[in-house]
């Protein structure tokens, strides 16, 4: 893909390993491994919760999940409500504009 | 005498001299000057170091405390680390104003009275539109506009509220009020409109995607932050500010989920980090005060180092939208590591510096018993991970690769967030040099294994859930789109409105003077032959004989001033 070209910096090499095959489902599984060390971790100490709910185990995680879906899928709803075209507000809104050229620096990796 | 002098001065003055300057000179000024103030800041003794008396009023402009302190301080090391950023900029126009708007605020912060306060808040305004202008294009300038004429009328409530507050209690001291009279509440809303309150704050959303690379970065750490302090100042402990703070964390983060432009999710993100900080406002408590000055504090460097981090991105690929970008961790690894400093600290995981902040406010709130604003706030927290802590890293550098190969950020961005990331770090660590400079005395531990798993949980349940919505295809995808939100009333329902009537008067006035102006011409016409200038009226008049009548009367007028 990049062939003839500098090779990427030191650390974006090191940070490639994101995108081999399986590399994802490794994390995905290690936050799994994580989420379930932290739910036995609830009941290795006495909890002193402001509300009785809070000191149930897993209570964070349950509400976290839970609500962050609920989030995802309330966005969701809006955006078909409050969509519109990128040209909606003309040129009055920079949406639809490139930023100005002479401002920026943009250069390529290997330059 | 100099030592007590006005920090605000200090700015002011080296705002005159800087466009005078080369370009290495103002370069240096902008470094240097931040550091002179902060300095000057924390060696500030305590009390009300600077009078003047203005038309009988008694102007107060340096009281210095422990709240107004920990505020200077924090905009001027924002101010040192915004210049540093913002090291490439060539124009003379922006270095000014950065230097015109972080005095301001900081003039503001020490302000002792409301029109002092006033003059600085106005200050704030007018600087800050000049960052958003830079940008040079009619969009920029029409966006910074609105800002304006919004900023500007939050200032015109603000002295009409003194004025009243004056009328009412004899005195124009900025002390804790409390709202009922129509003074009261003018200046209420006034910071409200500030502090970007529920349908009062999309003049945020829409200017700070429109300003320069490096002028979004200054703009995100002085205005809203001075409506906080000015909200702690004034309205501690108002009931109000505890629900208008939880739907402040409530609604952006829903926005911010479907928003395209990074800068503008940041924005949202902002607006949902005021909301915390205003209910811990709304508490009232002096460890309440504490959570909202400390969050301040890192919020500010933390919002900063994500802006400065979407600001490189832009600065090197030209574009800082979502389905734009991707897969830039390759070329762009250290932008990214500090990025993902920024989305660890805002996302509150222990360790970094959102987590030492936002539980003093959180546990204040459960203290206080408000159980369905804690978990509103808890709710929120989750959603700040959503589109802060994972959106903004994942979908510019890593998701989909856009084929973009940018290079890594110049030196100077990459030290500015260096310096920002390290002390995001830092605060998360080691907490207690922060604690020590907050208003009140700190009496909190954030490291118990009960907050520290707690938070860990929400957290990585969170983040799990993510994995799984991403996975299935259920997150919502990166479009180029825009979304309505209230500014949506002023830009198309209002305009609409307003040019509608404007067509009406201007197809009745036409009407009218075409009634009136056959018989009003001639009737002027008339005079004009008969007295104007060049009419028979005028011709015996010359300009000598009314010097000498004038001459004559002051004359007459002399003589019967001596002889009565």
């Amino acid at each position: 893909m990049d062939k003839n070209r500098k090779p990427f910096p030191l650390l974006g090499r090191m940070l490639g390993w994101v995108d081999k095959p399986g590399s994802a489902m490794r994390l995905v599984y290690a936050l799994g491994a994580l989420c379930l060390v932290l739910f036995a971790l609830d009941f290795t100490f006495t909890p002193h919760g402001h509300f009785g709910f809070e000191t149930i185990p897993g209570f964070f995680g349950v509400y976290g999940f839970v609500m962050f879906t609920a989030l995802i899928l309330a966005a969701k709803g809006l955006r078909r409500l409050v969509k519109r075209p990128e040209d909606y507000y003309g040129d009055t809104a920079v949406d639809t504009e490139d930023y100005p050229e002479e401002l920026l620096d943009k250069v390529d990796y290997d330059a | 005498m100099l030592e007590t002098l006005p920090t605000a001065f200090l700015y002011i003055a080296a705002a005159l001299v800087v466009p005078f300057l080369p370009l290495m000179g103002r370069r240096l000024v902008l470094l240097a000057l931040p550091v002179l103030a902060g300095w000057q800041v924390w060696n500030l003794p305590e009390g009300m170091l600077w009078h003047l008396t203005f038309f009988g009023l008694d102007l107060e402009l340096m009281r210095v405390d422990r709240l107004s302190r920990v505020f200077g301080l924090i905009f001027s090391l924002a101010a040192f680390l915004g210049n540093l950023y913002a090291w490439h900029v060539k124009d003379r126009v922006q270095p000014v104003a950065a230097l015109l708007y972080a005095g301001s605020a900081i003039g503001a912060v020490f302000a002792g009275d409301l029109l002092t306060l006033f003059f600085y808040w106005e200050g704030t305004a007018i600087a800050s539109a000049f960052l958003i202008w830079a940008r040079g294009t009619k969009a920029a300038f029409d966006t910074g506009m609105r800002y304006l004429i919004i900023q500007i009328g939050s200032g015109v409530i603000l002295v009409t509220g003194a004025v009243l507050y004056y009328l009412e209690t004899g005195g124009i001291a900025f002390e804790h009020m409390t709202l009922g009279s129509p003074a009261t509440w003018l200046i209420f809303i006034s910071f409200g409109i500030k502090c970007a309150f529920p349908l009062m704050h999309n003049w945020l959303q829409d200017s700070y995607p429109a300003a320069t690379v490096s002028g979004t970065v200054i703009l995100s750490a002085f205005t809203t932050k001075l409506a906080v302090y000015a909200l702690a100042r004034g309205f501690a402990g108002t009931e109000i500010l505890i629900y208008i703070g939880a739907i402040m964390t409530l609604f952006p983060i829903f926005f911010a989920e479907i928003e395209n432009d990074l800068r503008r999710v940041l924005a949202y993100s902002l607006n949902n980090q005021l909301g915390f900080m205003v209910v811990g406002i709304g508490i009232g408590t002096e460890m309440a005060l504490n959570g909202t000055a400390s969050h301040a504090f890192a919020h500010i460097l933390y919002k900063a180092l994500l802006f400065m981090s979407v600001g490189a991105v832009l600065h090197r690929t030209g574009t800082s939208k979502a389905s734009e970008l991707g897969g830039l961790y390759r070329t762009m690894p250290l932008t990214t590591v500090f990025c993902l400093v920024g989305a660890a600290s805002i996302s509150a995981f222990p360790l970094f510096s959102g987590f030492v902040t936002k539980s003093l406010i959180l546990d204040q709130a459960a203290s206080q018993h408000h159980v369905f604003v804690w978990l509103i706030l808890v709710f929120a927290s989750a959603g700040v991970l959503s589109h802060s802590g994972i959106k903004i890293p994942f979908f510019a550098f890593f998701a989909h690769d856009s084929g973009k190969r940018p290079k890594e950020a110049p030196l100077h961005m990459l030290l500015a967030m260096g310096i920002t990331a390290f002390l995001c770090v830092f605060i998360g660590v080691y907490p207690e040099p922060l604690y020590a400079i907050l208003p009140y005395e700190v009496d909190f531990q954030p490291y118990t294994m009960g907050h520290v798993v707690g938070q860990m949980q929400l957290l990585c349940f969170a983040l799990l859930a993510f994995a799984f919505l991403y996975r299935k295809g259920i997150h919502p995808p990166e479009i180029r789109a825009i979304n309505l939100d209230f500014d949506w009333t002023y830009r198309r329902a209002g305009a609409a409105t307003l040019a509608y009537l404007w067509a009406v008067a201007r197809a009745s006035g036409a009407y009218l003077s075409g009634l009136v102006s056959g018989w009003a011409w001639g009737v002027f016409n008339r005079f004009q032959y008969s007295t104007g200038p060049e009419g028979r009226m005028a011709q015996t008049w010359p300009t000598g004989a009314m010097v000498m009548w004038i001459a004559i009367l002051l004359g007459v007028t002399l003589a019967v001033n001596f002889l009565s």
